[in-house]
This record gives C-alpha cells, sequence and structure tokens, in this order.
C-alpha cells in the first residue's frame, strides 16, 4: 500500500473482518475511545510500527489490511498489560490472538517469519510428541532459519546442567493429541469454527 | 500436624526440561511441608503462548483436554509454570463465559468440558491453602539478611479476573511467601514488567533489552537475588544472564531461584534437593555469605 492520503469509505471499510476479529476475541472494536493507556503501558511498543492504540483505530476505521501488513502484532508479547489497563473492557491482547490467526490463515503478508518459524514448529511438536522438547525446538528452529551459530555458547553448558534432554518420548496418548488436531481442522472446513 | 493437602500436580513442559530444578524443589518441598502431589498421567503440553498466539480454538482445546485427565487425580490441579497456569485458567474462564467456544472445544476433544476443578498456582497453595502461618511454623532455617526481588511477570496476575491470584497491578503474594521464610523483600519497579519469554527463540535481542532492564531494576533496589514462579522467566533472567552482562557492560551477579527453592531451604532442604547446582549464576557464595549454606 502505497503512502497517500487514508482513503475512507463503504468499501475500505470491510466490516467483515472485523466482525471475525470480534468473534474470535469475544470484544468490541468499537469500545475504544483511544486513551492511549494500552499503549502506555505496552512492553513492546517501542518495536511496534502501530503502537497498540493505533491498531485499534486503525481496525474501527476498516484498515486491517494495513496492521496485518506490519509487525505490529507479531511483536506483541501476549505479556496481557494491555487488557488489564483498558477502562472499556476491550481485551487488546485477545485481539492481537485473532488478528495473528487471521493473518497465519492467509500465510499473512508479515515479513516476521522467525516468530511465525517458532510458533509453527512449537505447535508441530505436540502433535508429533505431545510435549515439547526445547533441545529439539531450538535446534530445529537454528537450522530452518539459518541461524546454525546461534546461542552455541549456551549448548554445552546447558547440557552439563542437565537442562537439555536429548532424546524424547512420545506420549502414550498421542493418537488422542493429534485427533484434537485434526477434529479442529474438520471443523474449520465445514465451517463450523472460524 | 497439617491435614492432608492433596492435589493433582500439572509439572509442564519445562520442567521436564530445562528447569528440572523448579519440579524437583517442588516435589521436596511439598513432601516436606506433608502435602501430597500425584502427576497427572499423561498430561501434554498446554500450547503455552504459540498456540493460542495464532491458533485460540486449538490453545483451548488443548488445556479442556489436560482438564479433563487431571479430573482422574483427587484434588486441585497444582501448576509450577506460570504459562501453563495462565492457559489453563484463561481456559476455565473463556469457557464459562462463551457459550458457542465451548461447544467447539466439546467436539474438538470428543467430551464434555468440566469447569469444577480448581486450578492453583504453586503460591497459591503454599500462601492460601496451607497459609502463611503453618508455612512459617514449618521453617526451621529463616533466610534472615537475604534480600529478595520478587519478579511477578506477566502471566502470574494479569489479566483483572482471569488468573485471581492476587491484584494485577500491586500483588504481594511472592513477598509475603518468602517473608513467611524469613528473608526480606526489595521494592522495585521492573516486578511485572515482561521478560519477553515468546521471543527467546525468534528475537533474542528483544528479550536481552527487556531482561536487562529487570536485572538493572533489581540490582539498583539493592536486592541479592531475584525470586521466580515461571521456568520461562527463569530462562531469560538466568540463562541469559552472562550474556545480558557482556551485551550491555553491566555486572549483576544476581542467583534467580524458583520459589520453591527458596522456601525449601528455610524448611530445611538441603542444596541437592533443591537442584542448586542447575542454577547457572551460582548462588552458593551468596548463600555462604548470609550463613544459610
Ligand atoms: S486502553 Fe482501551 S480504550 Fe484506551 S486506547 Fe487502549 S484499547 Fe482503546
Ligand atoms: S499484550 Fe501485546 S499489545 Fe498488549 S501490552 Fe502486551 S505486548 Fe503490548
Amino acid at each position: 500500500m502505497k503512502k497517500k492520503k487514508m482513503l475512507l469509505s463503504q468499501e475500505t471499510m470491510d466490516t467483515g473482518f472485523i466482525r471475525k476479529v470480534e468473534t474470535l476475541s469475544d470484544t468490541s472494536v468499537r469500545s475504544c475511545f483511544q486513551c492511549g493507556k494500552c499503549s502506555a503501558g505496552c512492553p513492546m511498543a517501542t518495536f511496534m510500527e502501530h503502537p497498540p492504540n493505533r491498531v485499534m483505530r486503525l481496525l474501527q476505521l476498516g484498515q486491517w489490511q494495513r496492521v496485518l501488513a506490519g509487525r505490529s502484532i507479531w511483536y506483541c508479547a501476549s505479556c496481557e498489560t494491555c487488557s488489564t489497563r483498558c477502562p472499556n473492557k476491550v481485551h487488546l491482547a485477545s485481539i492481537m490472538d485473532a488478528l495473528r490467526k487471521l493473518s497465519w490463515d492467509a500465510e499473512g503478508p508479515s515479513k516476521e517469519s522467525y516468530v511465525q518459524l517458532a510458533n509453527k514448529l512449537f505447535l508441530q511438536n505436540i502433535s508429533s510428541y505431545g510435549r515439547q522438547y526445547e533441545m529439539r525446538l531450538a535446534a530445529v528452529f537454528n537450522v530452518k532459519s539459518g541461524q546454525f551459530l546461534k546461542d552455541m555458547m549456551l549448548g554445552p553448558k546447558l547440557f552439563a546442567k542437565g537442562k537439555l534432554k536429548m532424546f524424547q518420548r512420545k506420549n502414550k496418548n498421542l493418537t488422542e493429541i493429534q485427533k484434537i488436531f485434526s477434529r479442529i481442522e474438520e471443523m474449520r472446513k465445514k465451517g463450523e469454527a472460524l | 500436624m497439617n491435614d492432608t493437602l492433596k492435589y493433582a500436580y500439572y509439572p509442564g513442559c519445562s520442567l521436564h526440561a530445562s528447569a528440572g530444578e523448579y519440579d524437583l524443589s517442588t516435589r521436596e518441598l511439598f513432601s516436606a511441608l506433608g502435602i501430597s502431589l500425584t502427576e497427572v498421567p499423561d498430561w501434554f503440553c498446554c500450547g503455552a503462548t504459540p498456540a493460542h498466539n495464532v491458533d485460540e480454538l486449538l490453545s483451548l482445546s488443548l488445556c479442556a483436554k489436560n482438564l479433563e485427565l487431571a479430573e482422574q487425580v483427587e484434588g486441585d490441579l497444582a501448576v509450577a509454570c506460570a504459562s501453563c497456569f495462565s492457559r489453563l485458567k484463561f481456559t476455565q474462564h473463556t469457557l464459562e463465559e462463551n457459550a458457542t467456544k465451548r461447544k467447539q472445544v466439546e467436539k474438538a476433544i470428543d467430551a464434555p468440558v468440566k469447569l469444577d476443578g480448581k486450578v492453583k498456582h504453586l503460591l497459591e497453595i503454599l500462601a492460601k491453602d496451607l497459609g502463611l502461618e503453618r508455612l512459617a511454623a514449618s521453617v526451621s532455617k529463616p533466610l534472615a539478611g537475604l534480600k529478595v526481588a520478587c519478579y511477578y511477570g506477566c502471566l502470574l496476575t494479569r489479566p483483572t479476573d482471569v488468573p485471581n491470584l492476587d491484584c494485577p497491578e500491586a500483588p504481594t503474594i511472592m513477598e509475603r511467601v518468602v517473608e513467611a521464610s524469613g528473608a526480606e523483600t526489595v521494592a522495585w519497579t521492573h516486578r511485572l514488567e515482561c521478560c519477553g519469554a515468546n521471543f527467546t527463540l525468534s528475537r533474542p535481542g528483544v528479550v536481552l533489552q527487556l531482561t536487562n532492564a529487570i536485572l538493572d531494576s533489581a540490582k539498583a533496589a539493592g536486592a541479592d537475588c531475584i525470586m521466580v514462579g515461571c521456568p520461562l522467566c527463569h530462562g531469560n533472567l538466568d540463562i541469559r544472564q552472562k550474556e545480558i552482562e557482556n551485551v550491555y557492560s553491566a555486572e549483576y551477579n544476581l542467583p534467580v531461584f524458583y520459589l520453591t527453592q527458596l522456601v525449601g531451604l528455610s524448611v530445611g532442604l538441603a542444596p541437592d534437593q533443591l537442584g542448586l547446582n542447575a542454577m547457572i549464576v551460582n548462588p552458593t557464595p551468596l548463600l555462604k555469605e548470609k550463613g544459610l549454606l
């Protein structure tokens, strides 16, 4: 999107998208009155091009593409400070969840691929083993992101302290866990869930 | 002395790997206090932040299934990790409030959702169920002269109405627990700030910046050490401390204890029962200096 004047009209306001955000997050986008408390307390606001209150304003104006195209949602740390402090009970941390989900589904235009990769590997670990094995998570992440040397300094020391487990064990009830993933996928295919 | 307190125990993935000493010290402390913990059979990952980050329905379903597994064991559910605790509480809260989501989750786990079981963080069990008086009565080696910075991080208390562990903006439960063990606590600015846990893998630079501010604040307040109730906070503050010192040319040397390690010391448990040797920032010189070892 070019940095031209923002054009607001019925056509630019995709209310269908906003409704999805509201359903997923169970919170009302229009309740926000732009006090800025969320951004004042947000530990990640300095890393975001649109701080949390501006994300809300953009959503109110139907400019969600601008939000999804940026890095704000992938820099949110889910710390829940904004939701705790909002005077209007806007559950902004849940709105961030909903936006990431919708961006994730669309294999989002966002460039924050490391965060997405880490999330993806984490979820894959659950469906392949049942539990997280940090060693595996870090190793696969480093290979896939091409950062072979990252945190190498930490490895041997952690290993010596018994903090890294070399072997993964599959949960006994793994098939039951995998069924949760597949049932959700099926519900989504049938349009029974977002 | 105690009428027996019994709990189902959900250790969470970190406690079976990088936070083994949290698991060990929890089991040892609770057994010393006469509190029984029975591990939930076949518990699995709650999905933590990555799941709810991109797929709330998955997060709710994974937690609901774990809550169902926990029903097999008598007693409320004791949770050590702040992140698991937060997700399990969020699941109960959301499914109670939102009938549509509840129906979807029941379909995903192919079972009715039961929400009557209570989920409790270890702090809650020590401060409320056991009670501070009984805790203080079990102390045989008070942590006299040890100045502790209690670090809550994000998820133990936020948001309002979900964890209900203590006030989200001015909690005191950690301070009360460790003071019952005879320690002093310091007042400091960063006890509720975020350490960036979720970005440990993907954005370590961000984590270093946030954790540096936390360590700096604790040091400035005159703390000897930090106490945490979360393996993710611990990883960032303890494992990365050297790296932070290097990057920011600072010197902190602040041992980072799990709450169960400090309370455990005060009831007379030995260092190897508390996994003190697994800590990256060595606590031995400090504990010796204070006459606690
Ligand atoms: S705190 Fe709430 S009302 Fe204020 S700007 Fe943020 S979302 Fe809007
Ligand atoms: S939850 Fe995200 S947006 Fe809200 S304060 Fe924390 S980092 Fe900022």
